[in-house]
């Protein structure tokens, strides 16, 4: 268990260094730099290119890239994502809220769809071939299938605009507290959330599904169990097992991957300040958040893997 | 039938009169104009917002939310909705000679800063330490001299006719005085109309009212709030129709028919607005080396189908006359002439291309979101005279760099036959821009580029404006003859609101707008 777990974590560990050195060069062939898209064209026009030079110059922006790749993988290593290039200002401080608030969001839709499309998912399942399974194949196949910006769009136009009960994009600040912030955010939230129960009640329904089909499951019914002891005690184990990964693959994907929908209801998360960090080429701010998001998907795909290894003792022999 | 009872009747004769009080009653009180004072007013703006502020900065003039900086500052000149020039805080700017390098100003008295501090000349001279050194408009100012508690003295570079309309440029704000450029403004605090309460960095800005603010009886809102959503037009406009925001700036001309259908929706053009720069590159081998082919290309436009196909019409777009200058600016020289595709093929013809030509690509991008279609009509009418104009949309990414080619012209990646993106400014910077140094000029040189430069520089130290007027129309003509870039067409900046919202005029600079005179009915 030991060495399986330590084996992990050095893959982890390569994996991160891998990441950090991709995301170094992905932000090195972005065309045009801070400075340029700071001045408007009129800025552009007047300002004589010897000046603009010396901007650059003053801004670090001419360093050869070597030496700005050793200060980023040494930055990284002392947790120093180094300062916005035009004001100057700590790269942590920039992308402090919006982690939280994408975490929020994130924590959020979990804490509604986990239980949701888990009850789904077993039911249809339990009642396989059924109206019920039918209904919730089918159910799930189109939440996941339409986009989400559909989805917002026209749960914007449903709720906000023909009939007014819900804002229609969050005016809310960035630093506001957690819960006025969810206030704010009832359409994001269910926009994310119809996704996500789509795709994590397939996941458990092929899981259970599979596991309900299992030997064990047979010799189980033999002996007189209940079935409800079955289906939560013995089968769902065995089901969530195989879909951990997915699931925490999942849930890192929803902190930094809901760039649309942040984008539709002008939600203040993370995926909003990447946005803005390369449309602004403040490259250090790209960079942590692309680091931010790698180390998340890394970290819960360990966690993931622990549990497996604690879960299933034949993974420990791998 | 339905028979008329003695009751209906009364009950519809009692709904028709209180229909007709409250009616009347209301037309009296929205006739009558008298701002009443009080409210909240939420907007959102959907320009793009370059400034990278953040929590250490979003109250800076220089960094918070772009354009927005008259909600709580002031400056010293303001241009109006004409693009005249005006007094704002200064009560007297005068040259002190006619070689115009040197400007006294007298500053308005009892004016308080948001922390009830007098405003001196002190504080002007200090705020202007940072604008010199990083606002584009001031670098030629090259030192200021206090000469009095509300009078101070600017020192050019050169002379200036314009210089009152530096002073006018939305950075060039002042702030409490501080010794060290470098931290001025961060506090937030100004002069204007309104104190900044909450700074949300890029995203959100609340202000309250002035209570000492040197307009007397303004502003008379209590409460301002900005959302910024640039780049997200349909979340500030689904925000309107949800009642969440009273206005929205800088509106995507292609909604405008749409929107104006829509109940309870004012659209509010202003008089002009930004135009496109058609960039014609003379590098070696450019067929724009030949003036009359740039000159071709010019007459066959369709300048009216622009505005009327990609605009909706001139409430809501303007013919350039292929200069920078602003279509409703005082000193605007229209083009003389019309459309002329006869002319265009004659001219064609003269330069050896008598069965039309096939010109280099036009690369463009959607820098703003109807420039597909502008250059498609352009495309299209230049058709009739026999030129073929290819066309590509390239990413806003990199757009500059790949338009602007390499400084290093041995290299061979010389600058592109592109468009760029400018705003209407006073007439000397529109003007300087034509300058052979300049890309939007394609690097234009000879000696009628030499005359128009020649006539520039007179224009700056002629104090005059009527012989600045002679002398800009003269420049203009020389762009009309010349053709060293073409600006066939602008934009009217739009704004949507509420009916409810009055005094909220529109303005060509979308920089310039203020809120002092608006209020809810």
């Amino acid at each position: 268990m030991l060495i399986a777990a330590l084996r992990r974590v050095l893959l982890s560990c390569i994996t991160l260094v891998m990441l950090t050195v991709f995301i170094f060069i992905a932000t090195e062939i972005m065309p045009g730099d801070a400075l340029d898209v700071s001045l408007s064209a009129d800025e552009i026009a007047m300002i004589p290119p010897e000046r603009l030079a010396k901007m650059k110059q003053d801004l670090g922006l001419d360093r050869p890239a070597p030496e700005r790749l050793l200060s980023f993988l040494g930055g990284v290593l002392t947790l120093d994502f180094g300062k916005t290039l035009i004001s100057k200002t700590p790269v942590t401080a920039i992308i402090g809220y919006p982690l939280r608030n994408s975490l929020i969001l994130a924590g959020a839709v979990l804490l509604l769809a986990i239980p949701l499309a888990l009850t789904i998912g077993i039911a249809a399942a339990v009642w396989q071939g059924r109206a019920i399974d039918n209904i919730a194949s089918t159910g799930a196949i189109i939440g996941y299938s339409i986009p989400e910006f559909v989805i917002g769009t026209v749960l914007v136009m449903i709720f906000a605009v023909a009939w007014p009960v819900f804002p229609a994009t969050i005016t809310a600040s960035t630093n506001d507290a957690a819960l006025t912030l969810l206030a704010a955010s009832p359409l994001a939230v269910v926009t994310v959330l119809i996704g996500s129960i789509a795709y994590l009640a397939r996941l458990l329904r092929t899981g259970m599904v599979d596991a309900l089909a299992k030997d064990f499951v047979e010799r189980l019914r033999l002996t007189g169990i209940p079935e409800w002891r079955i289906v939560f005690l013995h089968a769902l184990p065995a089901a969530i097992v195989p879909s951990l990964t997915a699931m925490a693959l999942y849930a890192a994907a929803l902190v930094s991957g809901i760039v649309v929908v942040e984008l539709v209801f002008a939600y203040p998360g993370l995926g909003q300040e990447l946005v803005r960090g390369v449309t602004r080429r403040e490259v250090h701010v790209v960079q942590a958040i692309a680091l931010c998001s790698a180390a998340l998907v890394v970290a819960l795909n360990f966690l993931a893997d622990m549990a497996i290894l604690a879960l299933d003792p034949r993974t420990r022999r791998a | 039938m339905t028979e008329l009872t003695r009751r209906s009747a009364l009950l519809g004769a009692t709904t028709l009169l209180a229909a007709l009080d409250s009616a009347l009653l209301g037309t009296a009180s929205a006739q009558s104009g008298q701002p009443k004072r009080g409210g909240t007013l939420v907007y959102a703006q959907c320009s793009g917002n370059r400034r990278g502020g953040d929590a250490s900065n979003a109250k800076h003039p220089y960094y918070m939310i772009d354009l927005i900086t008259r909600s709580a500052y002031n400056t010293l000149t303001w241009v109006d909705e004409g693009l005249n020039i005006v007094n704002e805080l200064a009560t007297k700017l005068a040259p002190t000679d006619d070689k115009l390098n040197v400007w006294e100003v007298t500053v308005r008295e009892g004016v308080k800063f948001h922390d009830g501090r007098e405003v001196t000349a002190k504080d002007w001279a200090s705020s202007f330490e940072l604008h010199r050194r990083r606002n584009f408009a001031s670098q030629q100012i090259k030192s200021t001299e206090v000469t009095g508690t509300h009078s101070l003295r600017f020192f050019l570079d050169a002379g200036n006719s314009e210089f009152p309309f530096v002073l006018a440029e939305y950075d060039n704000v002042v702030m409490p005085a501080n010794e060290d450029f470098q931290k001025i403004g961060l506090t937030g605090i100004g002069t204007g109309p309104f104190k900044i309460v909450e700074a949300d960095p890029q995203r959100r800005m609340v202000f309250e009212r002035n209570e000492n603010y040197w307009r007397k009886d303004q502003p008379f809102l209590d409460r301002l709030e900005v959302i910024n959503r640039e780049g997200q037009m349909e979340s500030a406009i689904n925000g309107f129709r949800s009642r969440q925001f009273d206005a929205v700036l800088n509106i995507d001309p292609r909604l405008v028919r749409q929107l104006s259908n829509e109940p309870e929706t004012d659209v509010v053009p202003a008089s002009s607005g930004d135009q496109a720069v058609i960039i014609l590159p003379k590098h070696p081998g450019s067929p724009f080396l030949d003036k009359r082919i740039r000159q071709a290309l010019a007459f066959a436009i369709d300048r009216e189908a622009i505005v009327r196909i990609v605009y909706g019409g001139a409430k809501f777009g303007w013919m350039g006359n292929d200069s920078h200058m602003a279509g409703t600016d005082p000193m605007f020289a229209p083009r003389p002439v019309k459309r002329d595709v006869a002319k265009a093929k004659a001219l064609l013809a003269e330069a050896g291309h008598p069965n039309g030509i096939t010109l280099p690509t036009l690369y463009y991008a959607p820098q703003w979101p109807e420039m597909s279609r502008y250059f498609q009509v352009i495309q299209e009418t230049v058709k009739e005279a026999g030129i073929t104009l290819p066309i590509e949309e390239r990413p806003n990414d990199g757009y500059l760099k790949f338009r602007q080619g390499e400084a290093d012209v041995t290299k061979g990646n010389y600058h592109k036959f592109a468009y760029t993106a400018v705003g209407p400014r006073n007439p000397g910077i529109s003007l300087f821009r034509m300058r052979g140094a300049n890309n939007e000029s394609g690097y234009w040189s000879g000696p009628a580029h030499d005359r128009y430069m020649d006539l520039y520089r007179t224009a700056m130290v002629t104090a005059d404006a009527a012989k600045r007027k002679a002398i800009y129309a003269e420049m203009q003509q020389i762009c009309f003859d010349e053709a060293p870039a073409l600006l066939p067409a602008g934009r009217n900046n739009v704004l949507i609101k509420r009916p409810n919202i009055r005094g909220l005029n529109n303005h060509p600079q979308h920089w310039s707008i203020t809120w002092d005179g608006v209020w809810k009915a």
